[in-house]
């Protein structure tokens, strides 16, 4: 059996948890549930190359943006970012969150979710802060909400893991 | 590996150590200046060695080729001998091995560990063993308080003796050890007793993970310091041993003992010896980690307070135990004669014509009280059959009449004397009789002015009526007799047959005794004629013949019945002489028959 760690990081509210829910359970809740310290959850993907289960580590959002608890993301295999497209700062945050996530566990495959693009006629985000970001990792709209793209990044990332040899 | 040193012989070149090898050329230098270094010291000596052997060899005249061909040979006729060679070789293959032990502690452990494997299976086959023969002491000797409580709960709620003894004296049970990759938090491995299944073991192995960081860090704690070792969730504890680069994890129901703390850090230390290249490199394929199961296996104990405690159970033990044989002997015995006596009892019931009225059971005798029917069977051979002893039982029987259809059949057949060929059944109050009996005997029960006890009425239809003896010369004497007639005729008379007049006079005879003995006699006449002729003639002829005799015998019958039968040539007289045969067939013969006379019927 393959086994990935991969970390969701991002700053509260961008829609971790939803992700997940969507990715491994296909639900989404309007409700918030604040995510106290991680919560651990895992879904078996099948891949060309075989079969791999991603355990995702869904860590707290906490108020101060860097804290993230370097421990958590030790020895992560993959990092997925999240960033809320409503909330411009979250995207900008994106960039302190991925130095202390390197710093942790090392180069490894990197992910950016730029979520909920369902409510795109709401967001404050010009294509320059959008290029930015991409810069950064692999970058998906997704919606927790309508599923679109959730799937997509997933696999993303798996496919990454199980290319990557790796750069620990 | 690929890197093994080559062999000097195979190696054309004069020195091998400066070779541009491949691995050099991959970029890795480290590995490379090792492999360098260790050529050198391994192999700079031998080889000028071998050359000096070679050298020294050819001068003897003996050369590699021709040592080849002989070492292996020298080598078993020495080993024959003493044990020298042995002893010589024996520092440095151990040397050799610990050198290799050293140098790569996986590769070694994996090499030994299908001797390991199954000397750790044993073990565990061992310890189950052991736990099943601590279960049985508890269920064996437990005639303490406790025991004895627990038999009743067992009893009462229907749950196993084995399963309630688990649940009382069990101190700690380890239902889940994991094995947890430290840095990812990702499952390596896990084991569970069979009965009990581990959902989502590799969630619990993040989580578990997750909770040590979380503790890491809320406490500021080194994980030099060990972390955090223990937790308990409920009636669960979970105990972690670190490493430095998994973590064993038990799941225990109880109380674990220090001895168990102990065991996971053996564990985790052996873990680590035997699988410290597939840790290192751990990448998220678990596989490497299957081989681990015995291991973890090891550590899924369980352990009962009703095994041996030293010291205190030394001495009152054996005592319990005999005190318990004993009591058990005395309790099997009393059971057994209690048993017993109800056996009797029961049996006493049970028999048509005894009704036991009070029982009452001593140490080893007892007496009796009942009601006995004087036809009932005897009480005596009733108690001995169902093992009980007469002789230390009183018993006494008033008597009584009992209408059990056994009894009244026995009654019966006492009061209307014994007849070989009839059996009895009582329908409602009517006594049925069949099989056959004596005419005089069925008429005598027929004229019965009373019948006995329980009997309302008699049928004896269903009896056939057998000659007395006294009569036997006389029915025979006419069964035998043939009246014969000439070819196509019905007149009686041919040569050499029974004359019926003296038939008649027979008949008439056996008519009067008979009647005298309550019955009638019915003659039977057959009519035949021989094979020749059309059927239908030989049928009317045949009837013309009995007829004709029955003609003869009527008016001087006597009052007996006669019945006439033709039968042609269908059934034919089978005789001894066949010139005879259609002589014979040409005939009327005779059958007896008895019957009730209708005053008695
Ligand atoms: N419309 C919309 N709402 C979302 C989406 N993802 C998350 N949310 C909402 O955003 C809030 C925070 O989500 P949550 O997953 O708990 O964020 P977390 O703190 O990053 O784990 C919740 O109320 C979610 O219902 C999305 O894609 N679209
Ligand atoms: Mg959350």
């Amino acid at each position: 059996m393959i086994q990935k760690k991969v970390c969701m990081v991002g700053v509260f509210g961008t829609g971790k948890t939803s992700l997940v829910q969507q990715f491994v359970h296909t639900r989404f809740s309007e409700k918030y549930h604040s995510t106290v310290g991680v919560k651990i959850d895992r879904k078996v993907v099948e891949l060309k190359g075989g079969e791999v289960t991603i355990v995702l580590w869904d860590l707290a959002g906490r108020d101060k943006d860097e804290d993230i608890g370097a421990s958590y993301v030790r020895g992560a295999h993959g990092v997925i970012y999240v960033a809320d497209g409503t909330r411009k700062e979250t995207c900008e945050q994106v960039a302190d969150l991925q130095r202390v996530a390197t710093a942790a566990a090392g180069a490894v495959p990197a992910v950016i979710a730029l979520n909920k693009c369902d409510l795109v006629a709401d967001w404050a985000l010009s294509s320059a802060d959008e290029a930015a970001l991409a810069a950064r990792g692999t970058l998906f709209r997704t919606s927790a909400k309508s599923g679109e793209g959730v799937e997509a990044m997933f696999l993303a990332m798996a496919t990454a893991l199980i290319a990557s040899p790796e750069g620990a | 590996m690929s890197g093994t040193p080559p062999v000097p012989r195979d190696d054309p070149s004069p020195t091998p150590r400066d070779e541009p090898g491949a691995t050099g050329a991959a970029g890795a230098p480290a590995s490379s200046d090792e492999l360098r270094r260790l050529r050198a010291l391994l192999l700079g000596d031998t080889r000028t060695r071998v050359d000096g052997i070679e050298t020294r060899l050819e001068a003897m005249e003996l050369t590699p080729e021709a040592l080849a061909e002989r070492l292996p040979e020298a080598i078993a006729l020495r080993a024959r001998q003493d044990r020298q060679l042995g002893v010589a070789l024996a520092p440095t293959v151990e040397s050799a091995i610990s050198e290799s032990v050293r140098r790569r502690p996986g590769e070694f452990a994996d090499a030994i560990f299908p001797v390991l494997g199954p000397a750790i299976r044993k073990a565990i086959a061992e310890t189950m063993a052991e736990l099943v023969g601590s279960i049985n002491r508890a269920m064996e000797h437990s005639f303490s308080v406790r025991g004895l409580q627990w038999r009743m709960e067992s009893w009462r709620s229907g749950v196993p003796y084995a399963q309630v003894v688990l649940r009382h004296a069990l101190v700690y049970r380890v239902e889940q050890v994991f094995l947890v990759h430290a840095e990812t938090g990702l499952l390596l491995a896990k084991a569970s007793p069979p009965d009990l299944a581990v959902p989502d073991a590799d969630l619990v192995s993040g989580m578990l993970t997750a909770i040590r960081d979380f503790v890491g860090d809320s406490f500021a704690q080194d994980a030099a310091a060990g972390g955090l070792r223990t937790f308990s969730v409920g009636e669960l504890t979970v105990m972690v041993e670190p490493g430095p680069h998994a973590l064993l994890a038990a799941v225990v129901r109880g109380q674990p003992a220090e001895s168990f703390r102990r065991k996971t850090q053996e564990t985790i230390e052996s873990v680590h010896a035997q699988f410290s290249n597939a840790l290192t490199e751990f990448d998220g394929d678990s596989r490497p980690f299957e081989p681990v199961q015995p291991l973890l296996q090891d550590c899924l104990v369980t352990v009962l307070d009703t095994d041996a405690r030293p010291g205190a159970s030394v001495n009152w033990r054996p005592l319990a135990i005999g005190a318990g044989l004993v009591l058990a002997a005395v309790i099997a015995l009393s059971a057994l004669s209690a048993w017993r006596w109800r056996r009797v009892i029961a049996a006493l019931d049970a028999t048509a014509g005894l009704t036991v009225v009070s029982s009452d059971r001593g140490w080893r005798s007892g007496s009796i009280r009942g009601l006995r029917d004087p036809d009932a069977a005897s009480p005596g051979a009733t108690i001995a059959a169902a093992g009980g002893d007469t002789l230390h039982i009183t018993q006494r029987w008033d008597p009584y009449l009992s209408l059990a259809p056994d009894v009244v059949i026995a009654r019966a057949r006492r009061a209307l004397g014994e007849a070989a060929g009839v059996r009895y059944a009582l329908r409602g109050d009517t006594l049925v009789a069949s099989g056959h009996a004596a005419l005089d005997w069925v008429s005598a029960v027929r004229a019965r002015a009373s019948l006995p006890n329980g009997v309302g009425a008699t049928d004896l239809s269903a009896v056939g009526l057998d000659v007395p003896a006294e009569l036997d010369p006389l029915v025979r004497e006419i069964s035998e007799a043939r009246v014969l007639f000439d070819v196509g005729s019905a007149v009686p008379g041919a040569a050499g047959s029974a004359s019926p007049s003296a038939l008649a006079r027979r008949l008439s005879e056996l008519q009067a005794r008979v009647r005298d003995l309550g019955g009638d006699v019915e003659l039977g006449l057959t009519g035949r004629s021989d094979g020749s002729g059309t059927d239908a003639a030989n049928a009317a002829l045949s009837q013309q013949r009995a007829d004709a005799v029955r003609a003869l015998l009527a008016p001087r019958a006597g009052g007996a019945t006669i019945v006439t039968r033709a039968l042609g040539a269908t059934q034919p007289l089978e005789t001894a002489d066949p010139a005879a045969r259609a002589r014979e067939n040409r005939s009327v013969s005779f059958a007896v028959r008895l019957l009730l006379h209708p005053s008695v019927r």
